[in-house]
């Protein structure tokens, strides 16, 4: 009985180790050998030469040394050096089996496969420029949006040790009074206090008001943003001031002690000629004298997406908001709460300890509780603010995300065609017992590498040209939107994002191309036939399968642009119930001016008569707020018989308001000049408001309780308009009239029957006249529109770009599957037409093949549209969600594009001469 | 059968530390000598012996060097390193105790 000690059949060098080394049975013995095994190969790594010519030296050898035997036995020398061969067995195998032991296998494999790969790219420069180009497009895109992303809500504070500062908002459930000067999750003065003495867990906590406005007096007013801050804002937040000092403690002593301001590296530049003896001097915040006792780091701009131009201590909020004394209110929300975590403490923690502090001011107000909301600190960090971005963002990467599956079907279709272009080279390489899985892992190397080329191109493409795609956008906002600074730039959030996004990308359109190469039927591919006479062309199946996602995708994409730019065209026509042609409006602060009740009253009384005065204004009217501003006035009044009071907006407007903005009075009346005059507790309600505190009753003579307890009583009602929000028309809502006492609150609408510009300058010079220093904002009425308008712009404008980038793409994907089953399929066109088929019978023939997987794949994309529009229509101004002209002329289009890039290699086809044709090989 | 290489592998080695304690071999003798040692029952086809002899060599449980052989031929030379040396004690070892084991089950009735 003979045992023969047989090799391994799979020549894999990597298993034969782990085989071997699984029989070791002394655990160190093999850590040693291990190392000792990777040291020679590391050695070995620059004798690759050598090593072959020994190996073959070796084994040619034994092969001579078998033969010598085999003469020795007596068989004749010719028959000896063929029994040596095959008792040798399979030399290449053997050679390869050694040479692999001496390899770092996966590593030069990898190596191999990438240099091989680069190669064959350049060797067809247009299928790799294509290929390269569409997922540039694809990836380039999606690392821009999310680098925007990124920047507006990711990026931690840029502050030193930004990890950790974390940012503290609360929820409030339950039955609570709350007063909101700002966001729903501010803190007043007296809880930050409380978080503040009571807390173990931050080396500090701050508190900062974010929207402070204020105008900085001098020679030419300007309007900026500002911050009021607690005195440790600077110390919290480890920010080292570039002039001068930042607020100490005794700065924040007692309410207006320390009229101190620490001003911006960019204001202090672009206001003061960066004065190098700035510090000491004095600057007008609303009216208020100010000293500058600093000036901070050049780049710390607050920490908002809108720049800071100055801070002061929070103990001046009186000084700079006169009309609302907030440190005393325990019930006003206004600052925002961040702290710096000690070393050691964990978020739990933090969320822990707060938590039981907040537990203990809910006691104060029974019916109420609170939630915190405690994470890392980055810019949109409130929950409110979070929710807006997390959910635009969410939208707009799943619409870049398909723009790339679309990519991606390209260039899985392109590798699909130059796969089959090399189908016998594979086939021969299986049928010699080349594995599968190396086969694959080789055209895997190559997809990887196109992804990589592309995604670097895309990457880079972003970032340069991202700077000034965002500048642009920011120039385009209007006037009343506050600069935004974004940092954009690509960190390492970006830089992992883009690579992990361009892997992915290479496996998934790598990964089904290479699987389908190394499927098939051997005999045929090996005798280079291609596909034969049945016109299924290689992989046409997946071809098409592919073709009909680029189709259902870009259709997704095209219906919902389509039904996103339908929004904006509708928002530019939509009326939002009231007029606003003619009509200009003069926006101004007195209080913030330095203007007391008396002083604000001559002002008002002045101004109006000369504004009456100006030639072609017909109508002069006074409103706290303007219409569509983004302003809002809110409280809560309580109805008549009830002790719970609700949320009210309202606005203080002059009689004559309702008749200049064309709101009808559908019942009772407005004030009358004398409700006016005394202040007299009356109101108007809107329509919906009547309907839903009174319904079905007679609403004039009803009576709601409000400030200070005093009663007020409903004299008309006034048809519903979108006055305060764009689309919104149907919230509690109330007038009151513009008397005496309100009247430094009030701001200015004027009609006129002519043009709106000569009003603008003639308002203008009116209010200058009065007063040279007031800050006024003169604009139409009509601009008002523009800001609601702007995010829906912007939102079509990208979906307008992304829609034509993927209609690009898929018609390239279309024209190209179709030329190319066109060129697979020559020889049989050529044999139809042989045998009698005319031009159109073969248009008509690629045609039909072509169009079946795009129609299918436009059915399959206006349903899965009609899903996802649903999303849509909570960012569309009225719009049905399933509106027919998008939803039939998008498709429509959409073949009609498809049907173009599909006639185009048909009618090719159909020129076709029949006997070169038939010799096609 | 996977099961009978698998087994064999890990004794193959074993097989050519033993070939090379009595001195260096060139890898045809190393194939003789076992083919010879074990009554002609054992040969060792090139595909596994070939592997296993740089795979020792890796290792460190072998030297090689080139020399001259007997019909003045170039060829590659193995030899047992001190390491190799052990191994070998160890595989023998554990060997013994292994086949000592076997016998005793199967001579159980």
């Amino acid at each position: 009985m003979a045992a023969n000690v047989r090799g391994d059949r799979e020549s894999d060098a990597d298993s034969l180790r782990q085989r071997a080394e699984k029989k070791d049975h002394g655990g160190v013995e093999s850590v040693t050998e291990n190392a000792m095994s990777y040291w020679m190969r590391v050695k070995a790594l620059f004798k690759r030469q050598q090593l072959d010519r020994d190996l073959g030296d070796e084994l040619a050898f034994h092969l001579a040394m078998r033969e010598a035997k085999n003469r020795e036995r007596g068989i004749e020398e010719q028959e000896a050096r063929y029994a040596a061969r095959r008792q040798f067995g399979n030399i290449t195998r053997i050679k390869e089996a050694c040479r692999e032991a001496w390899s770092f296998v996966s590593l030069e494999t990898t190596w191999r496969d990438l240099r091989y790969g680069a190669r064959a790219l350049a060797k067809n420069p247009g299928f790799t420029a294509v290929a390269v180009l569409a997922t540039a497009l694809g990836i380039g895109v999606n690392t821009g949006i999310f680098s925007v992303l990124n920047g507006v809500a990711l990026k931690l504070l840029p502050v030193p040790k930004a990890n950790q500062i974390v940012s503290v908002d609360q929820i409030l459930h339950g039955k609570f009074r709350r007063n909101l000067h700002g966001e729903s999750g501010l803190f007043s003065y007296s809880e930050y206090k409380n978080y503040r003495a009571n807390n173990h867990v931050f080396s500090g906590l701050l508190a900062y008001a974010p929207f402070l406005e204020a105008t900085l007096g001098g020679d030419s007013p300007k309007q900026m943003m500002g911050a009021e801050t607690s005195c440790n804002f600077f110390d919290v937040l480890g920010e080292r001031p570039a002039l001068g000092r930042t607020f100490v403690d005794a700065d924040c002593r007692a309410p207006g002690a320390s009229p101190v301001v620490v001003l911006s590296d960019d204001l202090w530049r672009t206001r003061f000629g960066a004065d190098p003896t700035i510090v000491g001097k004095s600057v007008s915040l609303n009216r208020g004298t100010f000293t500058v006792i600093g000036v901070a780091a050049p780049g710390f701009r607050g920490l908002d997406p809108w720049p800071s131009a100055f801070w002061a201590p929070v103990m001046m909020q009186k000084a700079l908001e006169p009309d609302a004394d907030l440190l005393l209110d325990d019930n006003t929300a206004w600052l925002a709460l961040l702290g710096r975590m000690r070393p050691g403490v964990s978020l739990e923690e933090v969320r822990a300890e707060l938590g039981v502090i907040a537990g203990r001011i809910d006691q104060q107000y029974p019916g109420r509780t609170t939630t915190l909301v405690i994470h890392r600190a980055t810019f949109m960090g409130r929950p409110e603010e979070r929710s807006v971005v997390f959910g635009i963002g969410t939208v707009v990467l799943a619409a870049v995300g398909l723009v790339l599956l679309i990519a991606c079907a390209n260039v899985a279709n392109l590798l699909l065609s130059r796969a089959s272009s090399r189908q016998k080279e594979i086939a021969i390489r299986l049928s010699i017992g080349g594995s599968r899985w190396r086969i694959v892992r080789q055209l895997l190397t190559e997809s990887l590498l196109i992804a990589f080329l592309g995604g670097m191109l895309g990457s880079l493409i972003a970032f340069l040209s991202l700077g000034s795609i965002a500048r642009s956008v920011l120039a385009h906002l209007p006037i009343g939107a506050p600069q935004l600074v974004w940092n954009v730039s690509p960190d390492l959030h970006v830089w992992g994002y883009s690579l992990l996004l361009t892997a992915l990308t290479g496996i998934v359109f790598g990964l089904a191309p290479a699987l389908h190469a190394t499927r098939q039927d051997l005999s045929t591919a090996v005798k280079g036939e291609s596909g034969g006479l049945t016109g299924k062309a290689h992989g046409g199946k997946l071809r098409s399968t592919l073709v009909g996602v680029q189709v259902a995708v870009c259709m997704v994409l095209l219906i919902s642009a389509g039904l996103l730019m339908r929004g904006l065209y509708l928002a530019q026509t939509v009326d939002p119930g009231f007029e606003m042609k003619g009509i200009t409006q003069a926006q101004f602060d007195l209080p913030s001016q330095g203007y007391n009740l008396a002083r604000a009253q001559a002002f008002q009384r002045e101004l109006l008569a000369l504004v009456a005065a100006l030639p072609g204004v017909d109508q002069v009217e006074q409103a706290h707020v303007t219409p569509l501003s983004h302003q809002f006035l809110g409280t809560g009044f309580t109805l008549e018989g009830e002790t719970e009071n609700r949320q009210f907006e309202f606005n203080v407007v002059s009689p004559g308001f309702f008749a200049m903005l064309g709101m009808p009075i559908v019942q009772g009346r407005t004030f009358t000049a004398a409700e006016t005059r005394s202040n007299a507790q009356v109101l108007v309600v809107t329509e919906s408001t009547a309907r839903k505190l009174w319904p079905g009753q007679d609403v004039i003579g009803k009576k709601l309780q409000g400030w200070e307890k005093k009663v007020y009583q409903v004299v008309g009602v006034v048809r519903d308009s979108q006055a305060s929000h764009l689309g919104q028309s149907d919230g509690l809502f109330f007038y009151v009239p513009a008397g005496p006492e309100e009247q430094d609150r009030l701001q200015l609408l004027a009609h006129s029957k002519g043009g709106d510009a000569a009003n603008i300058q003639g308002i203008r010079e009116a209010m200058h006249a009065l007063d040279p220093n007031l800050i006024v904002g003169v604009a139409k009425l009509a601009d008002n529109l523009e800001t609601w308008r702007t995010p829906s712009r912007i939102v079509a404008a990208l979906s307008g770009v992304l829609g034509a980038l993927a209609l690009l793409l898929a018609s390239i994907g279309v024209h190209g599957v179709v030329s190319y089953g066109v060129s697979q399929r020559i020889r049989e066109i050529g044999i139809r037409m042989t045998l009698g088929a005319d031009g159109r019978d073969v248009m008509r023939l690629v045609l039909r093949q072509a169009l079946r997987p795009v129609v299918i794949g436009a059915i399959v994309g206006v349903i899965g549209c009609a899903a996802v529009s649903q999303v849509l229509s909570d960012v569309l101004y009225g719009i049905g969600s399933h509106d027919p002209i998008a939803f039939i002329g998008v498709p429509v289009f959409l073949l009609g594009v498809a049907f173009l890039a599909s006639y185009i290699p048909a009618r090719r086809a159909v020129r076709v001469d029949p006997v070169v044709a038939l010799r096609y090989e | 059968m996977e099961k009978d290489g698998d087994l064999m592998q890990g004794t193959l080695d074993m097989l050519v530390l033993k070939a090379l304690a009595r001195g260096a071999k060139h890898g045809y003798s190393v194939a003789e000598w076992i083919h010879e040692s074990s009554n002609d029952v054992l040969h060792v086809e090139e595909g596994a012996l070939y592997p296993a002899l740089h795979r020792l060599e890796l290792k460190g449980l072998l030297a090689a060097e080139w020399g001259a052989s007997e019909n003045n031929r170039r060829a590659k030379y193995y030899s047992l390193t001190a390491t190799g040396r052990k191994k070998l004690a160890e595989e023998a070892e554990y060997w013994r105790r292994m086949s000592g084991a076997i016998a005793r089950v199967m001579q159980t009735a």
